[in-house]
């Protein structure tokens, strides 16, 4: 009992160590506000004399700084209340400079996050009171930090960012996807966005015939294009739609709202005819009105006129050029004199000829090599191009970080916390429209794992543009790193 | 290795009686019973790191433990910089390990449940502590201005530049400043209390369990124990040495005034380290000018030796 009783007393009096006495707080104000230099080290303690002084000054500076307690005007103090049900604190009076950067309101209060409150506190602004009583800094580390809230190590993060000068606050990974999809502008995603607009305007449109493949289209043409008056010549070949992009892409809708990869069907495009003595009858299909910008409309379009503005004036040749003409003509033959070539339908097919002829070039080849099992993986002659031949020979396709980075699932113990702006932006900065940040912190220690690629395509994913931070703490000190994507070039000029 | 060992030793001497090594079993013996009586260094947890916050106990375990640990939060003086920081004393597992088994420490424990009572008499008392301290800055204050107002007066009287008319007015300021002087709310001076302030959420019997470590102990944990014991119990500091790519740094004396010289590594004595790493640990060690230090306990008993290596990058030549 009596060892207890001696406790008792021992804590009492620690426990009002720590408090200034009335004139100690009065004259506080007349306290130095400098931070003593420290000096050079020394390399070996020789127990010399001069070192034992040097070292108790440095301890003695040391322990006046450690020691010194937190001293404010009152009317310099905001007061405010912890609410633990919602992990907020609540501003009792109103808030100072702090509120351009940090705080926001809810419920007609102001309110600070618990980070925020717990910087404050430290910096000297904020009083903090639970049921009555002010709480003390320690007491504000052992409430306000906790794994629902931020961990001591974020906090760390935190403090040293906004000492800095940074503006830091809770990143939201909710806010991110709505940007997503006001960004995209591609006309494949404003189809998916308009995929319920779809098939009403179907019902409106009858089929059209596509002259290549037979196949009805859907088409999203609107309806002011079919009261158009027809030529007087009902044979007016109507050129098919030209909307094998949106059609591609409407058959391939993807779920994530991202915009899809646009895979254009080579079979679909065609090529107007319009040097022909039938081009005299074909007619140019309206653009859609998806591409046009505002509203613009564009009709169809009769060759006929045009082509009767076309190869109107003789042309004239100097001596010279008639002379380069004929060299022209002696070695080179036009494209469309190539009877094959003049076969050809569209792209795809000319494309096919292309590689046909190159293949048929290159037909001699070794038996040594192509004999066996394994076979070279690409010709002499074969490709055009370095990035052709590359292409041709890699094993391994080079890939991007994002690819396929929305189908993984969601990490349990890798998040980013915080959002950081850059500090000359602070006298500009509106908590409404933060503008897009610096980057963004995600809070690891050294005990832990190293992120693997597959933690560093879920964070960038939900970071979207902007780059990602690795804090790591340890045991103070704090490092940044951040990865960075580089693609090996892989064509040569 | 030569080292010597410095005067803080010579605290727990004085109260243990027996060797640094002996200290660890709990027999109750004289030293133990004295021990006891002292009070204690509070540890508190946040997220299961170990915080020490009195500036009492931050320098009592510098002294008489060799505990150094890093300070991480914001420095009361200016807050708003990041070159030096202030309390709460961030200490490493194996610091706390060891002042626990030592008995110089004890996990404090927040007590939530406090009955009605107590607690409305503790706002009774912050209420009147303020209220006193108001009172007190007033008087201050007001002798304060007085003290001016005579420094003033004086310095006239000795230029003798004043005549009879300016030392009167300067005599009604006085009586009116004694009479009328109030010191506004708002420009009394308050505390911001960093650690547990005596009035608090705490109820009068802190509870000390000294047993009561959550953290348990694996493997690895329990190796870097036993070496930061050892290297601790030769003299040597120690810090943490993330950054380095190691353990802990070394230092033969106080970090405050000392480089260190050496990274220690921890292994356990049957650990394979592949070529690659001893490479990379003894190439990090000579851009720093350190030396590096493979250490392994060895398995002999729970008081077993330590065994050191240190990597040298030489040539042939």
């Amino acid at each position: 009992m009596a060892t207890k009783q001696a406790h008792a007393e021992a804590a009492r009096a620690e426990r009002s160590e720590e408090l200034l006495s009335p004139s100690e707080l009065f004259h506080a104000r007349s306290r130095s506000h400098k931070i003593p230099v420290r000096g050079q080290k020394e390399f070996l303690p020789t127990g010399s004399e001069q070192q034992k002084t040097h070292l108790q000054k440095s301890l003695q500076e040391h322990w006046t700084l450690v020691a010194e307690e937190r001293v404010e005007r009152l009317g310099n103090l905001v007061n405010a209340e912890w609410i633990p049900e919602e992990k907020l604190v609540k501003l009792q009076s109103p808030a100072g400079k702090f509120w351009q950067t940090m705080g926001f309101s809810h419920c007609g209060k102001q309110c600070l996050l618990p980070e925020e409150a717990l910087y404050l506190m430290e910096c000297g602004n904020v009083q903090v009171f639970y049921q009555d009583l002010p709480l003390s800094i320690q007491e504000g580390y052992e409430r306000f930090l906790s794994p629902e809230t931020v961990t001591l190590h974020q906090y760390q993060v935190f403090g040293h960012l906004k000492r800095l000068g940074y503006v830091v606050n809770r990143f939201d990974p909710r806010q991110n996807k709505q940007l997503k999809r006001k960004r995209s502008h591609s006309p494949g995603s404003r189809s998916c966005e308009k995929q319920t607009s779809i098939p009403q305007e179907d019902t409106a449109v009858g089929p059209c015939e596509d002259v290549l493949t037979g196949e009805p289209h859907q088409t999203i043409q609107s309806k002011k294009e079919q009261d158009e008056p027809m030529d007087s010549g009902s044979h007016v070949d109507r050129a098919p739609e030209r909307n094998w992009w949106t059609a591609a892409s409407s058959q391939s809708r993807s779920m994530t709202g991202l915009p899809a990869a646009l895979p254009w069907d080579f079979r679909l495009i065609s090529f107007p005819d319009l040097g022909s003595s039938r081009a005299a009858r074909t007619c140019l299909a309206a653009p859609d009105p998806e591409l046009l910008p505002g509203a613009l409309q564009v009709g169809e379009c009769k060759m006929a006129s045009w082509l009767t503005k076309l190869n109107l004036k003789e042309e004239k040749l100097s001596r010279r050029e008639r002379e380069r003409q004929r060299e022209r003509d002696r070695y080179k033959r036009s494209v469309n004199d190539d009877r094959e070539v003049r076969r050809c339908t569209n792209w795809a097919e000319y494309l096919e000829l292309m590689k046909k002829r190159r293949r048929q070039r290159c037909k001699e080849r070794p038996a040594h090599l192509w004999e066996k099992d394994v076979t070279p993986l690409s010709q002499p002659g074969l490709c055009t191009s370095h990035r052709e031949l590359l292409e041709e020979v890699s094993i391994i396709q080079s890939s991007h970080l994002l690819e396929e980075a929305s189908k993984l699932p969601q990490l349990d113990q890798w998040r980013i916390i915080f959002n950081v702006y850059q500090p000359d932006t602070v006298a500009d900065f509106k908590k409404s429209h933060p503008g897009n940040p610096y980057t963004r912190m995600c809070v690891c220690s050294f005990d832990g794992p190293v992120p693997d690629l597959r933690v560093m395509k879920q964070l960038s994913f939900q970071s979207a543009d902007i780059p990602v931070t690795f804090a790591v703490v340890d045991h103070g000190d704090i490092s940044f790193y951040c990865f960075k994507e580089f693609k090996l070039p892989s064509d040569f000029y | 290795m030569d080292c010597e060992r410095p005067a803080e030793d010579h605290g727990t001497r004085q109260n243990g009686g027996a060797g640094e090594g002996g200290e660890a079993a709990g027999a109750e013996s004289e030293g133990d019973r004295e021990r006891s009586r002292e009070p204690r260094v509070n540890i508190s947890l946040v997220g299961g790191t170990p915080l020490l916050w009195r500036a009492g106990d931050i320098r009592r375990v510098r002294e008489e433990d060799g505990v150094v640990g890093a300070l991480v939060g914001s420095l009361a003086r200016q807050p708003r910089q990041n070159v030096r920081l202030g309390r709460p004393l961030e200490i490493l597992q194996e610091e706390a390990s060891l002042l626990l088994e030592r008995g110089r420490a004890a996990v404090q424990h927040t007590h939530n449940q406090e009955d009605e009572e107590s607690h409305v008499k503790a706002v009774e008392a912050y209420q009147s502590r303020l209220e006193h301290s108001y009172e007190e800055q007033c008087v201050l204050a007001l002798e304060d201005k007085k003290a001016v107002l005579q420094r003033v007066m004086n310095a006239k009287q000795n230029d003798h530049t004043c005549d009879e008319g300016t030392e009167q007015a300067m005599r009604e300021r006085l009586s009116s400043l004694q009479k009328g002087f109030t010191l506004p709310r708002s420009a009394m001076a308050v505390q911001l209390c960093t650690a547990r302030a005596g009035f608090g959420h705490c109820p009068e019997e802190a509870a000390f369990l000294a047993a009561d470590w959550p953290m348990p102990r694996d493997e690895r944990s329990e190796t870097r124990f036993r070496v930061y014991r050892d290297l601790r119990g030769r003299g040597f500091y120690l810090t943490a040495a993330g950054k380095f790519g190691g353990d802990y740094l070394v230092y033969p004396g106080d970090p405050l005034r000392f480089h260190a010289h050496f990274i220690a590594l921890c292994l356990s004595m049957v650990e394979q380290l592949p070529l690659c790493d001893v490479l990379a640990v003894a190439r990090l060690g000579s851009n720093v000018k350190k030396t590096v230090l493979l250490c392994s306990p060895r398995d002999s008993g729970v008081e077993g030796e330590v065994v050191y290596s240190s990597l040298q990058w030489s040539g042939m030549v």
